[in-house]
């Protein structure tokens, strides 16, 4: 560069005299003083202004900073567990799917030999060693224990304690997470405290992403210098170097946009974080914000939920290596995901290993053991979309405090009574069996308004919901089929007809002896000038036919007529009494079922009819507890409310059971279930709806089969609705059903002769046993000349030792 | 079935007479036991066993189901007298789902739900034990001792003074060394 000598007056002024300076200060002072000073101002005054945006931009930065950790940090969503799967000797263990439960909740198969650690399982020949996991519960939490269950011919045969061999009688095993009440981010994530984080995650995840973590205070220049460095050198973003406050930052206030100022921004907020917070509260913050991949569609957020993804076990039980697996998939989840690059996560995993070894977070030993452990995820557990529809009933049981947002936000765990297993089979029974029907419609489904259905199972004695599939497909309609809609029932209201007659307290009306009369009959209804003509489904007329008969055969004509004789309102009384809560129509044909109601209010009808007159209400969760550990909602098991006399109902199911012995519903039996079984079929005109409702002395299920807009489904119930009921109970219970249905005090068998009705006496050459309510058994006799109650009075000895024999004299 | 021999050869030693003496014997035999066991339990008299009934007599009875939801009844009497209560209402709660049909989980849990104070709960849950004793055909004066000392604490709970006293009286006329004080603890029904 030239050098420039100066002026000669300039270096007078210089070095010059006072007077010269003077001189030059006067002249400045008329040709550029006041800009000078203008100029001087204005940058105070641009300075001022500055600062003073500066100050109101930190202050706004603080702010949000502040209000974000000390107000509600995350958004963590409510989350859903099942009953606990209850297992003792003389369960069959393949059925209640002990294997499914062990690879669900995360357990692992231990490798040979070593010992059995917790949440490790172990399949000797004829044996099953489990090392139980402790879990939280609000009622019945459970410790850690090592259980060995002796296997024979399916069933469980004996449990032992492993430790001390002692017998166990019964285990109650960890509740299945459900699902979760996901807001529109669709994140999911189980908050941990820093307590509960072991060592050696914290090491790893400092090893691979911020080993200064401790000393920095926000930023690590160090860092940044060698990243810029590394950066220049390669000529491309080669290296980062965002501490973990930054990365918090980033995610928690900031957009994923890569321009200066927002990186300015994050920088400010990280000084900002350190200044304001402990170490340990930015960590614990970083470790459950921090995303590490993905459950279907749902985002994992943080450690806790991180360690259920990949290990399916809580943070706290991680070894070395899986922490460091978690560590090293931090950068890049889904690119670095061990489920579809093992590879690729293996060699970080190991990468991180040696860092931690380097910067001595881990001994020699630990070291070495923890590379030469193999990678074991957890096998993945979907979400299941069915589940949704039974979420969407809970979240309506709960108390109306319980809001969406909350629900989405609060981190709630909401014990509910889903039993998982008969949801899974309430699930695939629903979907294949529309399936089968659908390949048999003579016109394809328009595939945007397909054949849809719906499945609810639930306890008689207690009402507790144990499974609801509300519709074919969560993901493509949430209308929740078996709480909101409304359908013709068809025949599944005559049993509520023939209760009301057969009740003590409408006289009763009939006892199943009578006869009712299959023949043409008119009725005058308000809504029509012309007169109403009921036919049955096959059009034809069979003159008497027994009280069992009718029903069994679902004759629409007899029902009719015992619907004019015990009076429509009665009918709609008895009805609402045992559990319908929709609006009946007083019209005679309310006795085929032409009210709409919906199937949970069928399935509590037919609950009350199954707990021997006892209304139960239904239950879908039994406690709601707070992050901190608190129960704040228990919804404990309530008795169920008399409505009916037991014997009544008793009658009731006893020609139910006909129903499926000999009835419209005696595919059941053909399908190879034996046992207690009583149930109906419902075929709507035109064959829009088909229901069935069956249940067994412990679970009633119903059914419902059509189109959302109502349109023939093209068959009758006992071949759409019924199989997908006897698929689903089979899976459930089994082939051969446990119990029986209890006959009350109040109802006697007598044998009468099943053409007339009479009471059978000896000489009488056609018997059958039938049942009546105390005292209102047959008058008449079989044969006509004998003396009704001279034969049949129970003898001494029966009156003497019946008693004793369990039966009644 | 075959016969003893010997016993053949010693009754043959009686003759005729003898051996319709023996048989005759041995039907009275048996016929006193019945009938003073049946008389016990149509009347009301205490049998030897007790005065009321205790769940870990009927814990081995019935099925697996049941055999393990009577464990949970018993393990749930244990909690609460151990003041676990929500443990214990857990373990009621726990035995219903295995064996929804089993009486004595009710009774259990109408116990405990009165021990709390809730006589609302109580009462559906003894009505519900109450039809499922006896549509099982055990509705001896060992139950209903019981269920009436139970559903006199339910009306002293509910206010109906007058109706609780006449039960539990009752209750204690039959049972007084455990409804004497008018309460049913937890280890009395153990």
């Amino acid at each position: 560069m030239a050098s420039r000598k100066p002026a000669p007056g300039k270096g007078r002024v210089s070095k010059g005299s006072p007077k010269s300076g003077r001189t030059r200060k006067r002249a400045s002072q008329g040709g550029g003083g006041w800009l000078l000073r203008g100029l001087g101002a204005a940058g105070i005054a641009i300075g001022f202004a500055f600062g003073l945006g500066l100050a109101q931009w930190v202050l706004e930065i603080d702010r949000v900073v502040v209000e974000r950790f000390e107000g509600r940090r995350f958004s963590v969503p409510s989350r859903v567990y099942s009953a606990p799967l209850i297992v003792y000797p003389g369960t069959d263990w393949q059925r209640v799917d002990l294997s499914g439960w062990l690879l669900r909740l995360g357990y692992r198969q231990q490798p040979e030999g070593g010992q059995l650690l917790p949440g490790r399982y172990e399949w000797l020949p004829g044996r099953l060693r489990v090392h139980l996991r402790a879990f939280d519960h609000p009622l019945r939490p459970e410790l850690a224990r090592e259980l060995e269950f002796r296997l024979a011919g399916g069933l469980i045969d004996k449990i032992e304690d492993a430790r001390t061999g002692a017998t166990v009688d019964v285990v109650v095993l960890e509740p299945e997470p459900v699902s979760a009440f996901l807001g529109e981010d669709r994140e999911q994530r189980d908050l941990i405290k820093i307590e509960s984080v072991p060592n050696h995650l914290i090491g790893a995840i400092f090893a691979v992403e911020d080993k200064r973590f401790e000393q920095h205070h926000g930023i690590d220049l160090q860092r940044v210098v060698g990243a810029l460095m590394a950066n220049l050198k390669a000529g491309r973003v080669a290296q980062g170097a965002s501490t973990l406050t930054q990365q918090l930052v980033k995610n928690f206030f900031l957009t994923p946009e890569r321009t200066l100022s927002r990186k300015l921004r994050e920088a400010a907020m990280a000084l900002i974080v350190e200044a304001r917070y402990t170490k340990r509260e930015i960590l614990q913050a970083y470790l459950n914000e921090i995303y590490l991949g993905q459950r279907g569609s749902t985002q994992v957020h943080g450690v806790g939920e991180g360690a259920r993804l990949y290990f399916g076990k809580s943070v706290s039980n991680l070894t070395v290596a899986e922490s460091a697996l978690i560590a090293a998939i931090i950068q890049s989840p889904n690119r670095i995901s061990p489920h579809r690059r093992p590879e690729l996560a293996q060699a970080r995993r190991n990468l991180v290993i040696d860092l931690m070894f380097e910067q001595n977070r881990i001994s020699p030993r630990h070291h070495q053991a923890a590379l030469d452990e193999p990678i074991r995820l957890a096998a993945i557990s979907r979400e299941s979309g069915q589940s949704r529809y039974f979420l969407d009933a809970l979240s309506q049981q709960l108390p109306d405090v319980y809001d969406t947002d909350v629900l989405r936000t609060e981190g709630l765990r909401i014990y509910s009574t889903l039993d998982p297993r008969i949801q899974r089979s309430a699930a695939r029974a629903l979907r294949s069996g529309l399936e089968r029907i659908e390949a048999q419609l003579p016109e394809p489904a328009d595939p945007a308004a397909p054949l849809q259905g719906c499945l609810l199972a639930m306890r008689p004695q207690t009402g507790e919901v144990l499974a609801l599939v509300g519709g074919r497909d969560y993901g493509a309609s949430q209308w929740n089929r078996c709480v909101h809609a409304r359908r013709q029932v068809g025949s599944v209201f005559k049993p509520f007809v023939y209760v009301a007659a057969l009740e003590p307290g409408s006289g009763p009306q009939v006892t199943l002896a009578d006869f009712l009369d299959d023949a043409p009959l008119e009725l005058e209804t308000p809504s029509s000038p012309e007169p109403w003509r009921p036919e049955n489904y096959d059009h034809e007329f069979r003159g008497p036919v027994s009280v069992r008969e009718a029903l069994e055969r679902s004759l629409n004509v007899p029902a009719v007529r015992l619907g004019q004789r015990v009076g429509i309102a009665r009918v709609a009384s008895i009805a609402q009494a045992l559990g319908v809560s929709s609006p009946l129509p007083l019209v005679p044909s309310l006795a085929l079922g032409t009210a709409e109601v919906a199937p949970i209010e069928i399935a509590r009808a037919y609950a009350t009819l199954a707990n021997g007159g006892r209304r139960p209400t239904p239950r879908m969760f039994v406690d709601v507890v707070e992050p901190g550990g608190l129960a704040t909602e228990n919804r404990p098991l309530q008795g169920s409310v008399p409505v009916l006399d037991p014997g009544a109902a008793y009658l009731a199911v006893s020609l139910l059971e006909g129903v499926v012995d000999r009835g419209t519903a005696v595919r059941v039996r053909a399908e190879g279930m034996r046992g207690p079984i009583a149930g109906k079929t419902g075929t709507t005109d035109d064959e829009f709806d088909l229901w069935f409702v069956g249940f067994t002395p412990e679970l009633v299920a119903v059914v419902w089969v059509g189109f959302d807009d109502p349109a023939p489904v093209g068959l009758p119930s006992s071949r759409g609705a019924l199989p997908i009921w006897t698929d689903f109970m089979r899976e459930v219970v089994g082939v051969r059903v446990r119990g029986q249905f209890l006959r009350p005090s109040g109802v006697e068998p007598l044998e009468i002769d099943p053409e007339t009705g009479a009471l059978a006496l000896a000489g009488c050459p056609r018997r059958s046993e039938e049942v009546f309510l105390r005292g209102t058994g047959p008058e008449q006799t079989c044969p006509a000349e004998a003396v009704a109650g001279q034969e049949e009075k129970p003898g001494f000895f029966r009156r003497t030792f019946g008693r004793l024999l369990g039966r009644r004299p | 079935m075959r016969e003893n021999p010997i016993a053949r050869e010693r009754i043959g030693g009686l003759g005729l007479p003898g051996v319709a003496l023996v048989r005759a014997l041995r039907w009275i035999g048996l016929a006193l036991v019945i009938f003073t066991y049946a008389g016990c339990s149509t009347m009301g008299v205490p049998s030897r066993s007790g005065q009321s009934l205790r769940v870990s007599e009927a814990a081995d009875q019935g099925d697996a189901a049941r055999r393990a939801s009577m464990r949970l009844v018993v393990q749930g009497l244990d909690a609460d007298g151990e003041y676990q209560f929500r443990r214990a209402q857990g373990s009621y709660e726990r035995a219903i789902q295995v064996d929804p049909t089993n009486p004595y989980a009710y009774l259990a849990l109408a116990r405990h739900h009165l021990d709390g104070g809730d006589s609302t709960e109580a009462a559906n849950l003894i009505d519900q034990a109450a039809a499922l004793f006896e549509a099982e055909g055990i509705r001896s004066p060992r139950v209903e001792v019981h269920l009436m000392g139970l559903r006199g604490w339910e009306y002293d709970r509910a206010g109906r003074s007058s109706e609780a006293a006449t039960l539990r009286n009752r209750a204690a006329a039959q049972a007084p060394d455990v409804w004497g004080d008018g309460y049913l603890r937890p280890e009395e029904l153990r």
